[in-house]
């Protein structure tokens, strides 16, 4: 086990390593701004003086690894600095919308990793009928729909024809937990439906791979049951494919869910980075983003570790 | 019972018992299923619900006719060489050529094809649809359809840009490092691992807020994004014939390695690439959508359809799809080169057994 651990811990240092050059990347991008913060946000048009005190306000005269390293510190205990626009604490605009974008990323992947894992299996099973293919063509074509697409058309269908759920989604910290679910279902279907399609082809595909392997044929030639293959041959080692797509998809949510929150106007993290992202509001801007990166990296990374904890053979490399 | 659902019904029903009296198992097991679900579809919503699934059959039907009398055409005017492949090209693909197709005359010839001008005001806000206006006003009074007319070249032209710019910066990085191996190798391959361990939307915007949204902002900044994907690509394809042995014997013959890239490995890394490019032009341009959806991408008054969705979004509030159609065009072409780039994937590689 000391080898496995090892292994375990070498990949969790790989990974925080990615989130430090990340992090350096997002903080040293927003210096190759032209001239620099100070004059960028107030404009052509400010005296001197202005941006002199601006600068002595942000510290701006210290150099950029000293800055680099002090924002870096705060942001590893929760404060990210002073808004520009404004003027209040960065982490206290982000806490409660952080949970609000957690609490719809998990509603929507609760319910599309069960579903399209099954599905997944299924069309790996029944592979090249017509079940298939309709599944096929359907997942391609929710995949090559912009999220705001399928946004829309669910706004449209069911919040303005049919009236069943709310077009807007307005939530507030005393709701209870069935009316945020039922403010939230729109949005929440959207994700699943994109991420769904994501996940479902990629768990086919690992199905079929494994189902070509010889094993499998051998244990289909000594006539165990159909059930019985998948449940004691394949499943085995489906865990390790599975696990990694579940993963993946959960980081790909995590993009996918910043135009969502647009769409339903959710009080989430992502639209507070694209109101952010027009104001030009960098220290907001350089938060959201790293939480975002942050969030994204260590998902890929819970896939790695969930592959080699669930199959031996990655435990030693050749 | 109204004569719509009568008909209905005695249509699928007469296609089921035809399907099976051909022996067509597949074709028979789908019209039957399709009735099946009819009853329930027609119970909970009425004719409403089976009047829009004759609308989509006799849409998908008239898509699978235009596919098919498209991939004639295509093999009556190609070359016997070029007509042999295209009639193994199944109809999803030959619908995506036909649509791509359709798009590419859009783009080129929209100031023909387009009544009014793209800027051009000519009628009040959000007027409904006349003889003059076929999908009537945007949010200005601008021209709906003039507008996803010219969305077609300003949409897809800016991702046809950003994608060429990311392939070749992917393919030239890949072929070198593949070619001269050692420190460039090892360092552009971290650096491709740093870029796409961040999530493309979130690098892009953190670009944009710094650089602006002009124009080439968004082309360079998309295409570093996306160059790393090319750049695997090309790398693990490069790899895998730069230790053949003809690759060996150029060297031997002193042969420089602008050379060897050019005459030796591009030739036999074609497909593949081929491939990578559609799938490539398919993320670029979700993205390229998505930022100006965000209105953070191509800046008015030029037309494009991200923006035109965000821009018009209020008339979905009131039941109106037309803001759809722009987003509607976005999904169709993307569709459509998957279609394609499927086709070709399949033709070039071992996935026929599967």
């Amino acid at each position: 086990m000391g080898d496995l651990s090892r292994l375990v811990l070498k990949r969790l240092g790989f990974g925080l390593l990615t989130i430090l050059v990340v992090s350096v990347l997002i903080f040293f991008a927003v210096e190759l701004l032209p001239g620099d913060i100070a004059q960028a946000v107030l404009g052509q048009g400010a005296t001197e003086e202005t941006v002199a005190a601006m600068r002595e306000q942000l510290g701006l005269d210290r150099p950029a690894p000293v800055r680099y390293f002090e924002w870096l510190f705060g942001a590893i205990q929760g404060d990210f600095g002073v808004s520009l626009v404004s003027g209040e604490r960065v982490s206290a605009a982000i806490s409660g919308r952080f949970v609000n974008t957690l609490f719809l990323a998990s509603y929507a992947a609760v319910i599309a990793v069960p579903i399209s894992i099954l599905l997944g299996v299924f069309t790996a099973l029944y592979r090249n009928t017509i079940f298939d293919r309709v599944a096929n063509v359907a997942t391609l074509s929710t995949i090559s729909s912009p999220e705001f697409f399928l946004g829309y058309i669910l706004i449209l269908f069911l919040a303005i024809r049919a009236a069943a759920f709310p077009a807007i989604s307005s939530i507030s910290g005393d709701m209870s937990l069935v009316d945020l679910l039922y403010r939230t279902f729109l949005p929440m279907l959207t994700l699943v439906l994109v991420v769904t399609a994501h996940m479902m082809r990629m768990t086919r595909a690992a199905i079929i791979n494994l189902l070509a392997s010889p094993y499998i044929e051998m244990a289909r030639l000594k006539g165990t049951p159909p059930w019985k293959v998948i449940v004691k041959h394949a499943l085995p080692n489906a865990w390790a494919p599975i696990i990694n797509v579940v993963a993946l998809n959960l980081a790909y949510l995590v993009t996918g869910v910043v135009l969502v929150e647009v769409v339903f106007v959710y009080p989430g993290i992502g639209q507070l980075l694209v109101d952010a992202v027009a104001k030009r509001d960098f220290p907001v801007v350089q938060a959201c983003c790293l939480i975002f990166a942050a969030t994204f990296i260590l998902l890929n990374l819970s896939a790695d570790v969930g592959a080699i904890l669930t199959n031996p053979r990655l435990r030693h490399p050749k | 019972m109204s004569t719509f659902v009568v008909l209905y019904y005695t249509a699928l029903i007469g296609a089921s018992c035809l399907a099976a009296y051909y022996e067509k198992r597949s074709v028979f097991m789908l019209i039957f299923s399709l009735t099946l679900v009819s009853f329930v579809l027609g119970i909970i919503g009425g004719v409403g619900a089976l009047r829009f699934v004759a609308l989509s059959a006799g849409l998908l039907a008239l898509a699978a006719g235009t596919a098919y009398a498209f991939r004639e055409f295509l093999i009556q005017i190609s070359k016997p060489n070029l007509a042999k492949e295209l009639r193994t090209a199944p109809l999803t693909a030959a619908f995506g050529m036909f649509v791509i197709f359709t798009y590419a005359i859009a783009g080129i010839f929209a100031p023909w094809i387009a009544p009014h001008g793209e800027a051009e005001v000519i009628g009040q806000a959000f007027q409904p649809p006349d003889a003059n206006m076929l999908l009537g006003a945007d949010q200005l009074g601008r021209d709906m359809f003039s507008r996803i007319i010219y969305g077609a070249r300003n949409s897809v032209g800016l991702a046809l840009i950003a994608t060429l710019l990311a392939f070749l910066m992917g393919t030239m990085a890949g072929l070198f490092a593949a070619v001269k191996g050692g420190w460039f190798d090892q360092v552009m391959g971290r650096v491709a691992d740093v870029i796409m361990s961040v999530p493309s939307l979130i690098f892009a915007l953190l670009m944009l807020s710094i650089f602006g949204t002009g124009l080439h902002v968004i082309v360079v900044v998309v295409a570093v994004i996306y160059s790393p994907r090319v750049f695997r690509l090309t790398r693990a394809v490069a790899g895998n014939i730069v230790v053949m042995d003809f690759i060996e014997a150029a060297k031997l013959r002193g042969e420089k390695d602008w050379y060897l890239i050019r005459r030796e490995i591009l030739p036999n890394a074609t497909a593949p690439l081929i491939a990578e490019f559609g799938l490539e032009f398919c993320f670029v341009f979700l993205l390229i959508a998505g930022l100006s959806f965000l209105g953070l991408g191509i800046q008015p008054p030029t037309a494009d359809w991200g923006s035109m969705v965000r821009e018009n979004a209020t008339l979905i509030s009131f039941g109106d799809i037309t803001p759809l159609i722009p987003a509607g065009a976005i999904a169709l072409l993307t569709v459509a080169v998957n279609f394609v780039v499927d086709w070709m994937l399949f033709r070039t590689s071992g996935l026929k057994e599967q």
